[in-house]
């Protein structure tokens, strides 16, 4: 760990315009995020636990710089991402990437695998080595190099979870933000793939920020957590004491539900 | 009431649901647990007779002292309209977006029990009620659009409560929903089968839900009845090596994620995946994927091993007395 952050999110605001209800009347503003803040440092795992609604996703789109914040900032290796400019966003985009939740709509059932995994690096402009870049981040996934040949439905939804990691990983990023990615896997499954993220974090020194509903899922592989629930940060501390000793009722309904015994 | 003995779905030559036994009486909960392609939907279609119509049935079933694996759609029809219902995971995709929720709800009364269509709607306000919908009389006239995704889950369970049912199935009611709702939602059908005497089955795949809401439990694996007995105890001390696997593998949250050296603490896995159908083990088809496997467990299937009271467990390992 390094004394300078991976990542810092500083008082980030989003609102959004509701459709207009009235012709006399300003649209109404949902305020889907405010004065959210946190810093990440790389190897540390940051944990976002919120429901439908809390932001959490609204979060995850202005750490990856796909929308604008009303307030705010977002400061990657303290370079404010949404001050830059075109050209040096597109350059810095290998460094963060992301991982979604449902790996079957965010590969193209139409590609090879391969293809896919490519789409980075060809986003970033790159020609060299790409066979051998597919391999290895195939491999390192726990998948084979030869995969790179097939197509997304002749695998389960546990390998299609990991060819999307290997995308998310093909760029060598710094920075790897995980949007409900373990939530559509069955149990045993959920457990691999946590522990594929995990490894990848230790050989690779990835910063990451684990979104999820599931506590408990947060609790086991993050170092931090934040508890969002509308736009707003409920709490936020080490995992361990806020799985310990939750302040919030809502972090404590959250655990109740996550529990085997109520 | 409801009774299975040696329940196969065939599919081809491949069999998805294998030799199930079951009993369910009235007041019973039973929670089914188990991963995709366990075979919990297929029990759940089988119990509404709904199974796809390619599939073949072997064994018994029996509701109420008829058989029902021989019967015809007909009495399947009679049988769902009064005895059995089934709630769904989507509750947006089970309702008819064109019509207000309260129609729905009312038109089995009109269609099933002959009511009038004042005496429906005061069933319908009552039901309403009954599953906690505030303001019942405003909610009926509503479209499911106009409802938030807790609200048309109960929606749901009163529609299958509609006709009286004996036995309420219901098919991973909390996935689609947030845990706030979610937890409320299966207190709901738990005190609604306690109050009515009604049958509860409970399948879903979050073991936190099931152990809420249920009794007892039955464990499946790939087709399989793997274990069952009082939830409590096999969900505290699991017999079966799939069941122990399947609890070890849910991150626990009294558990940090780094140990003494600063080493992240990884999750203990059941390794592989389920295999297909076709390629499943003759003997137990946890075999292949099983961490006490023995070298006869792949060919020979272990029998169903009781323990005490209704607790079940088939594993070569019980029999052998090596379990530990």
């Amino acid at each position: 760990m390094t004394d300078a952050p991976l990542l810092e999110v500083r008082n980030l605001t989003r609102r959004y315009k509701l459709p207009r209800q009235s012709l006399l009347r300003a649209p109404p503003v949902l305020t889907a995020l405010e004065n959210a803040s946190f810093s990440l440092h790389a190897g540390e795992t940051l944990g976002v636990v919120g429901e439908s609604g809390s932001g959490k996703s609204t979060l995850a789109r202005l750490i990856m710089a796909f929308e604008r914040p009303d307030a705010g900032a977002v400061l990657f290796r303290g370079r404010d991402l949404h001050g830059l400019g075109g050209q040096e966003l597109r350059s810095l985009r290998r460094d963060f990437q992301m991982v979604f939740q449902d790996p079957f709509g965010s590969l193209n059932p139409r590609r090879r695998v391969g293809w896919s995994i490519a789409e980075p690096l060809r986003a970033n402009g790159e020609t060299e080595d790409i066979p051998r870049r597919i391999a290895e981040a195939l491999e390192q996934v726990g998948l084979h190099a030869a995969d790179a040949g097939k197509y997304p439905h002749e695998f389960s939804g546990g390998q299609r979870q990991r060819i999307a990691i290997a995308r998310a990983i093909v760029t060598r990023p710094a920075l790897l933000v995980a949007d409900e990615a373990v939530s559509a896997l069955d149990v045993s499954v959920q457990a691999q793939i946590l522990n594929l993220l995990m490894d990848l974090q230790d050989d690779l020194g990835l910063g990451m920020v684990f979104i999820s509903h599931d506590l408990a899922v947060v609790g086991s592989i993050c170092d931090r957590v934040l508890v969002l629930q509308h736009g707003q940060t409920l709490e936020s501390g080490a995992a361990a004491d806020v799985l310990r000793s939750p302040e919030h009722p809502y972090t404590k309904t959250l655990l109740t539900a996550a529990g085997v015994r109520p | 009431m409801i009774e299975l003995s040696n329940l196969s779905i065939h599919f081809g030559t491949a069999v998805a649901l294998r030799d199930a036994n079951l009993v369910i009486e009235r007041g019973d909960r039973l929670g089914v647990v188990g991963e995709s392609g366990s075979g919990k939907t297929l029990l759940a279609l089988c119990l509404m007779g709904m199974a796809p119509e390619s599939a073949r049935m072997t064994g018994q079933l029996r509701i109420d002292g008829q058989d029902m694996a021989t019967a015809s759609e007909r009495d399947w029809q009679r049988l769902r309209s009064r005895r059995v219902a089934m709630v769904f995971q989507e509750p947006m995709a089970a309702l008819n977006p064109l019509r207000r929720v309260g129609d729905t709800v009312m038109e089995p009364m009109v269609l099933h029990d002959g009511l009038t269509r004042s005496a429906a709607r005061a069933r319908a306000l009552s039901l309403f009620e009954e599953v906690g919908i505030p303001d019942p009389d405003r909610r009926l006239r509503q479209f499911p659009h106009e409802m938030s995704g807790g609200q048309r889950q109960r929606v749901l369970i009163a529609l299958a409560l509609a006709c009286n049912p004996m036995l309420l199935i219901a098919d991973e009611p909390t996935t689609a929903l947030d845990a706030n709702v979610a937890l409320r939602i299966t207190d709901l059908l738990q005190r609604l089968a306690r109050e009515r005497q009604m049958a509860l089955v409970f399948i879903s795949h979050d073991l936190a839900a099931v152990a809420r809401a249920t009794e007892d439990i039955v464990v499946m694996y790939a087709g399989d009845m793997v274990e069952q007995g009082r939830t409590a105890e096999v969900l505290g001390t699991p017999a079966h090596p799939y069941t122990k696997g399947l609890l070890g593998a849910r991150p626990d949250p009294g558990v940090a994620g780094r140990d003494a050296q600063g080493k992240r603490r990884r999750l203990p896995t059941i390794p592989g995946a389920v295999p297909p159908l076709q390629g499943l083990p003759q003997g137990c088809r946890f075999a292949g994927r099983c961490p006490v496997e023995l070298p006869h467990c792949a060919a020979q299937r272990p029998a169903f091993v009781q323990s005490d009271a209704g607790r079940a467990a088939a594993c070569h390992l019980l029999t052998e007395g090596r379990h530990d």
